[in-house]
């Protein structure tokens, strides 16, 4: 995913440790950040907990990335604040625009 | 209320012995609590003759631990008496002489006799059927265990399998997007089929996961309305184009006067995705065509979309075997007609679970009819 967003142009960071994670999400500067849920350590819905909890970083999109594909999960995956979600595998036509649909619009 | 004509006596001495062979134990008690007679049935259940009884405050047959609150019931229930089982939710015992206790279920009613008011109590043994509801309680709760167990491993699987396939497709598509350069025709060929195989892969695994969420009842059935001609048209948008590919005429056509129709839009999309392109992948050259009428399901008011193509049809012989699952009719031809095979018992299956039915009419040669006929809304009568 990180060869297809940067490949597409977009200067894509990836960390595979939730802690980490958050603590390169606070240094700030991301448009949106996809997690994965069955992460292990920090979980996918802690990590949302945590983001969503601070509020310098609520405003940003944060899109699941998962293979869980059950309903209960889609549910709580929006129950815990994910402002999209999408599936795994991706498709790697498609998985940039995906992405690209959670940024903000351009100012101006 | 009418005026009581008898006594207490004549219940006893009487010429028609009801009371005597009652199959539950009969207990008359006076509003002092004393017992005036009894039955056969009270004096095997309780182990006592019945002289014993007689004349003993009734709770002589409740264990010790419940006396307090049966002598404070007694007199609320003499304030009203009235015909009512006895101790609603409440699990009562009887005492029998030897000491020993055995569940109870207890009715009372009051008889109004030349000689006052009294209680009458029937008092059925239960101790098998509490044995039988336990033995039920455990089951249950076992078969909840198994079930959520079932459904852990049912999403654990889904997402393992999922999970690799994502680098397998990722890459393959990043590779023939040709995004870390070119490739020479070869190379081109050989990862379509790697690409190919992998979206096989994860169809198969959509389809067995569909499968065994509707088997182990975990589909979760949605009931709204759903307009037959949006899902068609979304059909006709994502397969169109592979008719169009094969040279087909495509058509769809909804009656106009269909009524509106009730039911589970993620299933109803599935079953007609799965007809269409069986028609289209079994059809070399003509047509396929969608349609939909009002037409009768199981007696009632209901509706039938029919999918038909003109493509190579099945033999008779052949017609049981379609729906089971991994059949494939012609097994020399598996490279041309690529699919999970599980396609048609899933939609099978899915139909069943949205109340309708699927049939086949097809002619080997002139093509196929398969018409997925439903009821407007489960609920209509």
């Amino acid at each position: 995913m990180l060869y297809l967003l940067r490949a597409f142009g977009h200067d894509a960071h990836g960390e595979s440790d939730g802690n980490a994670a958050i603590e390169a999400v606070r240094e700030g500067g991301f448009a949106v950040v996809l997690a994965d849920i069955l992460m292990p350590g920090v979980d996918g819905y802690e990590f949302a907990r945590r983001m969503k909890s601070d509020s310098r970083l609520r405003a940003t999109p944060l899109v699941a990335v998962t293979a869980l594909a059950m309903p209960e999960d889609r549910k709580r995956i929006a129950d815990a604040g994910f402002e999209g979600c999408i599936t795994k595998p991706i498709e790697p036509e498609t998985f940039v625009a995906q992405v690209e649909a959670f940024l903000a619009p351009d100012p101006g | 209320m009418h005026e009581a004509t008898f006594s207490l006596g004549d219940i006893a001495g009487s010429r028609f012995p009801l009371l005597e062979y009652a199959p539950d134990a009969i207990v008359i008690a006076g509003a002092d609590g004393r017992i005036r007679l009894v039955n056969a049935q009270t004096e095997r259940l309780f182990g006592y003759y019945r002289e014993e009884l007689i004349g003993q405050e009734v709770e002589i047959l409740v264990p010790a631990r419940y006396r307090g609150k049966h002598v404070a019931d007694r007199s609320e229930y003499y304030a009203e008496p009235r015909v009512r089982p006895m101790g609603m939710g409440m699990e009562l015992y009887g005492l029998r002489k030897d000491g020993s206790e055995f569940p109870v279920e207890i009715s009372l009613s009051p008889i109004t006799t030349k000689d006052g008011t009294f209680m009458a109590s029937a008092i059925r043994d239960v101790t098998e059927r509490r044995a039988f509801q336990a033995r039920l309680q455990k089951l249950n709760a076992e078969l909840e265990s198994a079930s959520n167990a079932k459904d852990r491993f049912l999403a654990t699987m889904s997402h393992e399998l999922r999970t690799p396939l994502n680098a397998i497709l990722g890459f393959t598509g990043t590779l023939l997007m040709k995004l870390p350069g070119p490739l020479t025709a070869e190379q081109e060929r050989q990862l379509e089929i790697v690409r190919g195989s992998a979206r096989h892969l994860l169809s198969l695994i959509t389809d067995v996961l569909d499968l065994a969420k509707i088997e182990s009842g975990k589909w979760e059935l949605a009931a709204e309305p759903v307009a037959l001609r949006d899902v068609v048209a979304e059909i006709a948008a994502s397969l169109g184009p592979l008719a169009d590919q094969k040279g087909l005429a495509f058509a769809a056509s909804i009656a106009e006067d269909i009524p509106p129709l009730v039911t589970d839009r993620r299933a109803l999309h599935q079953i007609l995705l799965n007809l269409t392109s069986n028609a289209i992948k079994y059809t070399e050259t003509g047509s396929v065509g969608i349609d939909a009428r009002a037409a009768e399901c199981d007696g009632r008011s209901g509706i039938a979309v029919r999918v038909t193509d003109t493509g190579i049809g099945i033999k008779d012989e052949d017609l049981q075997r379609l729906f089971q699952a991994f059949e494939q009719l012609d097994p020399t031809s598996t490279r041309r007609f690529e699919g999970t095979g599980l396609g048609l018992y899933l939609s099978r299956n899915l139909a069943r679970l949205i109340g309708g039915e699927l049939h086949v009419t097809s002619e080997h040669g002139a093509g196929s009819t398969f018409t997925l006929v439903l009821p407007l809304s489960r609920e209509a009568a």
